[in-house]
Formats: C-alpha cells, sequence, structure tokens
C-alpha cells in the first residue's frame, strides 16, 4: 500500500510542476527561515548552561532605591568576595572579575588585547575547558597568565605557548601556564586572557576595602542543597553589616536566569532577553504556519481534481483512515523534499543571518541530535500542512464525486479564505511594525546630541601618554592635527561612573539623587563644541583654583534646585567643588532616554581618554598621520589607537538597527511566501473559471472587467486582513515603544503606507494570472469544455 | 441474497425535499442477472448506491446475505463493501496517475492481499479481459472499450459475489458495448451476481429479470426467457 501511495505521490507531483514547484518553495522558504530562527533561539537559551555546575552558580546583585525608584545592578565591591568567603559556609567558592586591557609584547610583535582580572577559583567554578596547564593552580601565581588558544595563536602561532614569557604593557613579565579552549559561542564571558585579581591588586597599588564602591563582578558557587531564597535570606544584609551604608539589600542571581531573565523592575525580574526570544519564536512559527497554510489552500483549492480518485478509492474498499494517511504521506513527502530545499537555504544563508544577528552559529552536521531534531521538525511541518487537507479530501462522499456533479463549495466564508485572511493579517502586522521600527530609530538617530560628534576623535591613555600629556596636547594643537584637546575620565559616548555622594546646600535630608560623573582637565566644551549656557568652561591655567571647580549640565541645576547655579558649592567626600558654568544637556548614554544630571569635574581628579577636535582645514588622513606622529613619540611602544565619535555614537543603535533588519527581512518573507500562495490560488482560480470567463467575453466582457471581477474577491480578503492586522500592530508597537522614553508617535500614515504596500503587492500578484485568463481566446475555452 | 423492504431515501434542499426512493421493496437471489430501468430521475442510480453501501437509506431495511445493514456505519459498509461488491460504471472511473495493472491491483490492495498473489491475481484477469499487452499503460492511452474492461477486471478481481454496474455501456459504441455486456453474461454464468442500471434495452435483455421504477417505487417486473 505504501508503495502505492509513493507512486501515485510522486505522479501528481511531476504531472503539476507549477503547483509542486509553489508547494515545495513555499514551504521550504517558510522551513528554512524558522529554522534559522530556531537556531538563534537555541543558541540564546542555551547560554551559560553549559557550566557543570549551573544549578549552584551565582552572579551577586545590588538593590537599592534611587530617585524613588528601584533600581538592581551587577557590580559590586571588591571586598565582598573576601566576606563571602569567610562568613558564609553555604558558600563553596567565589570569584570576581574585572575588565583589563593590555599591551602584549613578544619581540617584535606588539597587540593590544582585552581580557579578565580574576580569582583561581574562577576556573574551577566555570567549566572552560583548559587544553593544557592546571585548573586548580594556573591563576596562582601573580605573574601567571592563562591564554585562550585563540590568543595563543596570535601570539605564539603553531609554538607551544605554555611556559612562554610575554610583556604586559612594556612592564611587567608573565609566564603562561594554561592553554583554555576557545569560549563557546553562547557565553556572556568574553576575554582573550585570564589574569590573576592578586596582580590587579598590584596594580591599584591599594587593597580595596570600600564598600561603596561597586566596580566588580562577583561570583558565587554554592555548596548542594542549599536552595535560592534561603541563601538570599543570609546575605541580604552584608553590606549592611560592614559598612554604614545602610541602604543596599544584597542578592544573587542564578546561573540559569543570566541570559534570559535580566531586566528588573521595582528589585524584582521581569523578564530580559527571554522577551526577544518569545517574539522571535511566535514569528517563526507564524512563518511557518504561513507556509502551511498555503501548501493547505492550494491542496484543497485542488481538490475537485483529486476528488474523483478519492472516490475511486472509497469504492474499492479504501476506508477514510487508509486515504488520510495516503494524503498524510503524500504531504510528508512533500515537506521531506521541501527540507532538503531549506538545509540548502539555510548553509546559503547563515553567513549572512550571523551577521545580522552577531552570532557564530553553524549547522551541527555531525551531530545525530541536530538529524533527528530535522526530521522530525520535517514530520511536523508536513502533518500540520497535511492534515486540514487530508480531513478535506478523505471526506468526500464517493456517490457524489463520482457522478460528476461535485464542486467545491464557494461560500461566503470558507476555510480556505479564512487561511489567507490569517497569512495576510500576520504579514500586515509585520509590515507596519517594520515601518514603526525603523521610524523609531530615525527619530533616536536625529535626536540632537548636545555636542559636535563630526571629526571629534578619542584615543585611551595607555603607557607613557598620562605622563607625557601636555607634550602631547601641545603637539597635537601646534602641528595643526587638532584645534582643541581635552582629557577626559570616559570616552564622550559613555557613562562610566555615577555616584550619589553629592551634597549641596538644600539638598533634602536623606534624598539619594544619582549623577553621572565625568572629569575633564578643560578645553572640554570647545573641544566636543557644547553650548555654555552660563558662566564658562574649567580652565585651571587661566583659574589655578579651578582644579576644584565644576560644570552641571541643565538637568543637574534643575534636579539640585539652583535657581543661581554659578558659584553654588557641591561637596564630594571632602571635596568642596565650585560651579563655574553650565552647560546645554547632552547625551551621553542612551539617545532613547532623557538626559541624567551630570557634574563636570575638574583637573583634580581621574583620567583615561584624550578626546581631539581635528582640525577641518586639513584632511582626515593627514590628520591622523600627524596625530599617529605625535602619540608615537611620547608613546613609542604603544601602537596609535583612536576611535571616531561619530561612529561609536552609531553603535548605540545597533540593537535597533539589527531589529529593524531582521523585522524588514522576516516581513519581506512572509509577504513573499503568502504571495506565492495567492498566486497559487489565483492561479487555481483562473484555470477553475476559464468557462465563464468565455462566456462573459462571449458576452462582451472586456479585458479589464473581467481581470477586475477575478482580483475583487483576493482583494477583499487582503482588506479584511488589514482590518485585523490594524489594531494587533497597533497594541504591539504601542508596547514596544513604551521601553523608550524617547519614541517617535505611530502616525496614521504608517498605516495607509501599509495598506498601500500589501495592496499593491496582492494586485500585481493576483492580475497577473487575471489577466493571462481575461486575454484568453474564448473560442479555445468554450470549446475544449 | 438481497432483500430490501420499504426503503425510502430523500433529498433536501432549503426549498424542496425530493422523494428518491418510496418505500420500494424487492428481492435479488443469489447468481441473478438483473437490470433495473426507468427514466432520468427515477431513483435507479440511488438504489444502486444504496445496494453498493456507498450510501445509505433513510428508512426500511436492507438485508445483505442474511445481515441487516440499513443502520451500519460508513466503516462497516466499506469493510462489507469491500469483500463482496465490484462496481463498473458509465465513466469508468480509473485513477489517471495509475496504469492498468494498478488500477485493477487497487481493491486487492485494501483487502490485504499479499504483494506476490497480487501480482498472480491481476496478471490472470487482465488475460481473461484481454487486456493484457495494456498492463503498462495509463488510461488516457486506452479506448472507452479497453477502458471499460480494465474497470470490470478491476470490479471481480476481488471475486465479489456482487457486481453493480451503472450503465456500463452508456459511454461505448455498440460493438465495444456489446463485447462488455458479454463478459458480464460470462461473469454472471461463473456465478457472480449482477445488477445493471441500464437505459438500453437492448443491454437489458442479457438480464434474467428486468425490474422497472419510476418516481422511486417498482411498477413493473419482466421475466426475461
Amino acid at each position: 500500500m505504501f508503495k502505492n501511495y509513493i507512486k501515485i505521490t510522486w505522479r501528481n507531483l511531476l504531472k503539476n510542476k507549477g503547483f509542486t514547484a509553489i508547494n515545495i518553495a513555499g514551504l521550504a522558504v517558510g522551513m528554512a527561515s524558522a529554522a534559522l530562527i530556531l537556531f538563534w533561539v537555541q543558541n540564546e537559551v542555551s547560554y551559560d548552561q553549559f557550566h557543570d555546575k549551573k544549578d549552584r552558580l551565582y552572579q551577586m546583585y545590588n538593590r537599592s532605591v534611587f530617585d524613588g525608584k528601584m533600581w538592581c545592578w551587577g557590580t559590586t565591591p571588591k571586598v565582598m568576595r573576601s566576606s563571602l568567603k569567610q562568613d558564609y559556609p553555604q558558600v563553596e567558592q567565589v570569584s570576581r572579575t574585572n575588565n583589563c586591557n593590555f599591551l602584549f609584547t613578544l619581540g617584535e610583535k606588539h597587540l593590544t588585547l582585552a581580557g579578565n582580572y580574576t580569582d583561581p577559583d574562577f576556573l574551577t567554578m566555570f567549566s572552560f575547558p583548559l587544553v593544557k596547564g592546571n585548573l586548580k593552580t594556573a591563576l596562582n601565581e601573580m605573574k601567571s597568565i592563562v591564554l585562550t588558544e585563540k590568543t595563543a595563536k596570535k601570539l605564539f602561532g603553531d609554538e607551544d605557548a605554555m611556559g612562554k614569557t610575554i610583556k604586559i604593557d612594556s612592564v611587567d613579565y608573565f609566564t603562561v601556564t594554561a592553554v583554555m579552549k576557545d569560549l563557546p559561542n553562547n557565553t556572556q564571558f568574553d576575554f582573550e586572557y585570564l589574569m590573576p585579581w592578586t596582580y590587579l591588586e598590584k596594580v591599584d597599588k591599594q587593597v580595596e576595602k570600600n564598600w561603596g564602591n561597586n566596580s566588580v563582578q562577583t561570583w558565587a558557587l554554592l555548596k548542594p542543597g542549599v536552595t535560592e531564597a534561603a541563601i538570599n535570606k543570609q546575605v541580604k544584609d552584608i553590606t549592611r553589616s560592614h559598612s554604614d551604608i545602610k541602604d543596599i539589600d544584597v542578592f544573587m542571581h542564578p546561573a540559569t536566569k543570566w541570559h534570559l531573565y535580566s531586566k528588573f523592575e521595582n528589585g524584582k525580574i521581569v523578564g530580559g532577553r527571554i522577551e526577544t526570544i518569545r517574539l522571535f519564536s511566535i514569528i517563526a512559527a507564524f512563518i511557518l504556519l504561513i507556509a502551511c497554510i498555503n501548501f493547505m489552500n492550494l491542496s484543497t483549492a485542488r481538490s475537485e481534481k483529486r476528488a474523483k480518485e478519492v472516490g475511486i478509492r472509497k469504492v474499492v474498499g479504501a476506508s477514510k483512515g487508509s486515504l488520510i494517511s495516503q494524503f498524510l504521506g503524500e504531504s510528508i513527502m512533500i515537506a521531506f523534499f521541501s527540507g532538503i530545499l531549506a538545509l540548502i537555504i539555510i548553509q546559503l544563508s547563515l553567513s549572512g543571518f550571523n551577521n545580522l544577528t552577531d552570532k557564530h552559529l553553524i549547522i551541527p552536521y555531525n551531530s545525530p541530535a541536530f538529524w533527528l531534531i530535522s526530521l522530525s521538525f520535517i514530520l511536523f511541518t508536513g502533518v500540520l500542512s497535511g492534515s486540514y487537507p487530508a480531513l478535506y479530501l478523505s471526506s468526500f462522499i464517493p456517490v457524489k464525486v463520482l457522478k460528476g456533479t461535485f464542486k467545491a463549495a464557494n461560500a461566503a466564508i470558507s476555510p480556505r479564505k479564512i487561511l489567507v485572511v490569517v497569512q495576510f493579517t500576520f504579514a500586515i502586522v509585520l509590515i507596519i511594525s517594520t515601518i514603526i521600527v525603523r521610524e523609531q530609530l530615525e527619530y533616536a538617530q536625529n535626536r540632537d546630541t548636545g555636542y559636535k560628534k563630526n571629526n571629534l576623535v578619542y584615543t585611551f591613555m595607555t603607557g607613557n601618554v598620562d605622563k607625557n600629556y601636555k607634550l602631547i596636547r601641545n603637539e597635537l594643537l601646534t602641528s595643526g592635527a587638532a584645534v582643541a584637546v581635552s582629557k577626559t575620565s570616559a570616552p564622550m559616548t559613555e557613562g562610566w561612573s555615577d555616584t550619589w555622594d553629592y551634597t549641596w546646600q538644600g539638598k533634602q535630608e536623606g534624598a539619594k539623587i544619582d549623577f553621572n560623573m565625568y572629569n575633564t582637565d578643560g578645553s572640554f566644551t570647545k573641544t566636543m563644541g557644547l553650548k555654555v549656557i552660563e558662566g564658562r568652561d574649567i580652565d585651571a591655567e587661566k583659574y589655578p583654583s579651578d582644579s576644584l571647580a565644576v560644570m552641571l549640565n541643565e538637568a543637574s541645576v534643575k534636579i539640585m534646585g539652583f535657581k543661581h547655579p554659578i558659584g553654588q558649592i557641591v561637596k564630594n567626600g571632602d571635596n568642596k567643588l565650585t560651579v563655574v558654568g553650565v552647560v546645554k544637556d547632552f547625551i551621553l548614554q542612551s539617545p532613547y532616554e532623557p538626559v541624567r544630571p551630570m557634574i563636570i569635574q575638574g583637573p583634580k581628579s581621574w583620567f583615561n581618554v584624550i578626546h581631539y577636535k581635528l582640525n577641518d582645514k586639513n584632511t582626515t588622513a593627514q590628520n591622523l598621520k600627524l596625530a599617529e606622529g605625535v602619540f608615537k613619540k611620547f608613546n613609542s611602544e604603544y601602537p596609535f589607537d583612536y576611535h571616531f565619535v561619530d561612529d561609536e555614537y552609531a553603535k548605540k543603535f545597533k540593537d535597533e538597527q539589527r531589529t529593524g533588519t531582521l523585522a524588514t527581512l522576516f516581513a519581506g518573507l512572509t509577504i513573499f511566501i503568502s504571495c506565492l500562495g495567492l498566486f497559487g490560488l489565483a492561479t487555481y482560480m483562473a484555470q477553475n473559471r476559464i468557462k465563464e470567463i468565455g462566456v462573459r467575453k462571449v458576452l462582451g466582457a472586456s479585458v479589464f472587467g473581467v481581470t477586475s471581477m477575478l482580483s475583487k474577491d483576493f482583494l477583499t480578503l487582503v482588506g479584511i486582513a488589514f482590518l485585523f492586522a490594524t489594531p494587533l500592530a497597533w497594541f504591539g508597537m504601542h508596547s514596544w515603544l513604551q521601553g523608550y522614553t524617547y519614541r517617535v508617535p505611530i502616525s496614521i500614515w504608517v498605516f495607509i503606507t501599509a495598506a498601500v504596500v500589501t495592496i499593491m503587492i496582492s494586485i500585481i500578484t493576483v492580475s497577473f494570472q487575471a489577466i493571462k485568463a481575461a486575454l484568453a481566446n474564448p473560442v479555445k475555452s468554450l470549446r475544449s469544455e | 441474497m438481497i432483500k430490501i423492504t420499504n426503503l425510502e431515501k430523500f433529498y433536501r434542499t432549503e426549498e424542496v425535499e425530493t422523494i428518491a426512493l418510496n418505500k420500494l421493496s424487492m428481492e435479488v437471489n443469489t447468481g441473478e442477472f438483473v437490470a433495473i430501468m426507468g427514466p432520468s430521475g427515477c431513483g435507479k442510480s440511488t438504489l444502486l448506491n444504496i445496494l453498493g453501501m456507498l450510501d445509505d437509506p433513510d428508512n426500511g431495511s436492507y438485508v445483505f446475505n442474511g445481515v441487516e445493514i440499513a443502520h451500519f456505519n460508513e466503516r462497516k459498509r466499506a469493510d462489507l463493501r469491500k469483500h463482496n461488491i465490484g462496481f463498473v460504471f458509465q465513466s469508468f472511473n480509473l485513477i489517471d496517475e495509475l496504469t492498468v495493472f494498478e488500477n485493477v491491483e487497487l481493491p486487492l490492495i485494501y483487502t490485504g492481499v499479499s504483494s506476490a498473489d497480487r501480482v498472480k491475481r491481476v496478471e490472470e484477469v487482465l488475460d481473461k479481459m484481454q487486456i493484457m499487452h495494456r498492463r503498462n499503460h495509463y488510461p488516457q492511452q486506452l479506448s472507452g472499450g479497453q477502458q471499460q474492461r480494465v474497470a470490470i477486471a478491476r470490479a471481480v478481481v476481488n471475486k465479489p459475489k456482487l457486481i453493480l454496474a451503472d450503465e456500463p455501456t452508456g459511454n461505448l459504441d455498440s460493438s465495444n458495448g456489446n463485447d462488455v455486456m458479454e463478459l458480464l453474461t460470462d461473469l454472471n454464468e461463473q456465478g457472480t451476481t449482477i445488477i445493471m442500471v441500464t437505459h438500453s434495452e437492448h443491454d437489458a435483455r442479457y438480464s434474467h429479470r428486468i425490474i422497472r421504477l419510476l418516481d422511486g417505487q417498482t411498477v413493473m417486473e419482466n421475466i426475461m426467457v
């Protein structure tokens, strides 16, 4: 019986090549899209779930109230580790991590590499296997270093790195004590090497005891059997009990939630990455469903052709069940061919998809699980797309179909019409969403940053830059490379530090207000192109007392309640700082959020970055060449490294840009698959009504009349879909936009544009067949009946 | 073999109710060759469909081989049908995508006959119908007469006790029509009961008995000599 089914399926596929092609292509595109999304989802949900001890691993978090709002954050005081180790017997191991960036020198080779400082326990807590070396001892010595395989290869080529010595930052020599397997693509950790924490303590020259400085990440491994609830009760007061900070609660965030559930609101987890994953999973399911709907619609539309076969089979003894399995077998076979095609599509598009999603996904051809899942996926698709047609076709009554009186009903509401409406509803929702995502992106990109990004460059202060800063600044200016130079604490596009330690006259007792902290040695407003609203820029050379001067932004003036800010005293610990100027608000962090209050401190603070405004009389290349000469002259061991502020600023839109591109891609695919189905239905309909068209033409109908008659039905369905899609899309995008304080209003034009686009595409799809049918010679069609 | 009593069948649409069979009673004995005649719409095809268990009556009794089957569900009817009844249609009703051999083989597949047995029995019956040389052709490649031979081959391959023929010569010229009637007569002589619906007095003369229907009722029975 099985052989008979395969035979007849195969012959049917060959006989109706057009429909076969539409069915297989549509299903393949749908399956490939869904599978790509599922690959991505799989990668996301597997983040840091490969650690053997993941069920006992936690990250230390703080919880406190600022400006009346509860916040949670994952950086902790450095000193928390020793307290956890000493006072909490439930905790088995603790390690900290902190970023570092060093120049590695090996003979003539100079490389700047990013790594982590960490405690020796890190290697035994997490499952990052070593290729060489000992997990337990690799980070015991202060000048030992663990390299990833990739880093080892970068530095030593094919030579064995173990035991070799590397010069770090032209100061110290480190010995390679272990080589680690490269980090997998599903971990939040990102380092090229690990260095012992003891070295950080040496560089820092001070043992950190300050419970108020939250600057590192602390990881804890609990003993078996200790529950999250139990330990959270214990660690809650750890900061309070060690310091005079009374308003911080500490809690542990479990490894199983690090990646997916990291968004906190009012001290509670409210989601995070999981929201995107859910959204994408829904999109994947819908794209697959839409492709399956094509199959259902084309199969049932062509049912009249299959009706006779069903009748005959029933007459000669086929049961309904055997017919259902025959038709399901057919759809599974088509799904199988589509699956093969989908795999080819995935293979071809994977690198593009990886670029788009910033991932390194691969197809695990060697994994039996992959093939098993793929087969199940094919089976699922086949059953999903084939079950409705199978039930529909197998229920034909032989008496009717064999008499030739059978005509598929053209009811006002048929399942086929409902399915087309479902397809287009989803497609239109995606189109509307795409337009709104792109509008929001543009809206934020066009927001005034408050400073001039153009030709503004920064370089991190490495090696001797700090020591030679004045010389460098002067030569940058005199060489003509730059027109203004300012030393700052952080790049203009990043907020590196904030504090609620400031007090001023009139500050409410007990108020906890957090300020962004930013430092400059002077020329700040000139270099950045900022607008001074009141007072002046900090200039310690002209006003020696300016070493303790500060500038405020507008948001600070407002929140501090100063009517006349100039001359006010702001205290930070023991430092009394005088306000000398007020600058217009500028965007330091998120372009989607309001500008936060900010205090810009003068020269008596710390610095990490040099910003310089390039001279617009020269070409950029000339300026950079001159600047490189200056940095090389005073910091010869380090490569010249520079960042354009406008490039860095553009990176703030990466996530939204990606969302926009993915939304466009999925909307395009959905429309493509839906139109493929519509095209098939239109083709079938044109064939089916060929006699009617002939009669109408003989009676005097015009080509236009016939075309619009045939197109009208489909366009009505698209219209109905639009009515469903509009509120859905509005609701969805309205809630998406709530995540942004600066958001574009949803205008009626978005919906009009989406309607016009969808209707145009549908008209093109349907009218091709309709016009073809309308142009056909009626003599032929009538005679052939 | 067949005994129907007071059989009724109605067709309802929104506005009208048509009576297709009106308290019809009749008997057919094993080995008989019965022709059913009557004008269009008299209910002969409805009767044939009910006899062939493709349709169920609204009222009345239908006893087949001593078993009351009027209330059987589709599954039971299908099961009884595939083991006992063969069908021959006016429009042949062959599956276009299957070859002659595969079309004839189909009933054997559904009754679970083994593959080797199937080949043997299909070849046997094709030989008997003299279309062995066409076994690998598709229906569209055959003449009408040949197609009807294939259809008859398919009807008899399962060795049914009863063959129901719905105007079997309706789409054939007279020479091919006669051939088909000869074939049916042969089958009847070998013991198969045949009930045939026909418009043709010529064809009806091959039968033992003619039942004439009008408006869903028997109006006359002629015994042929």
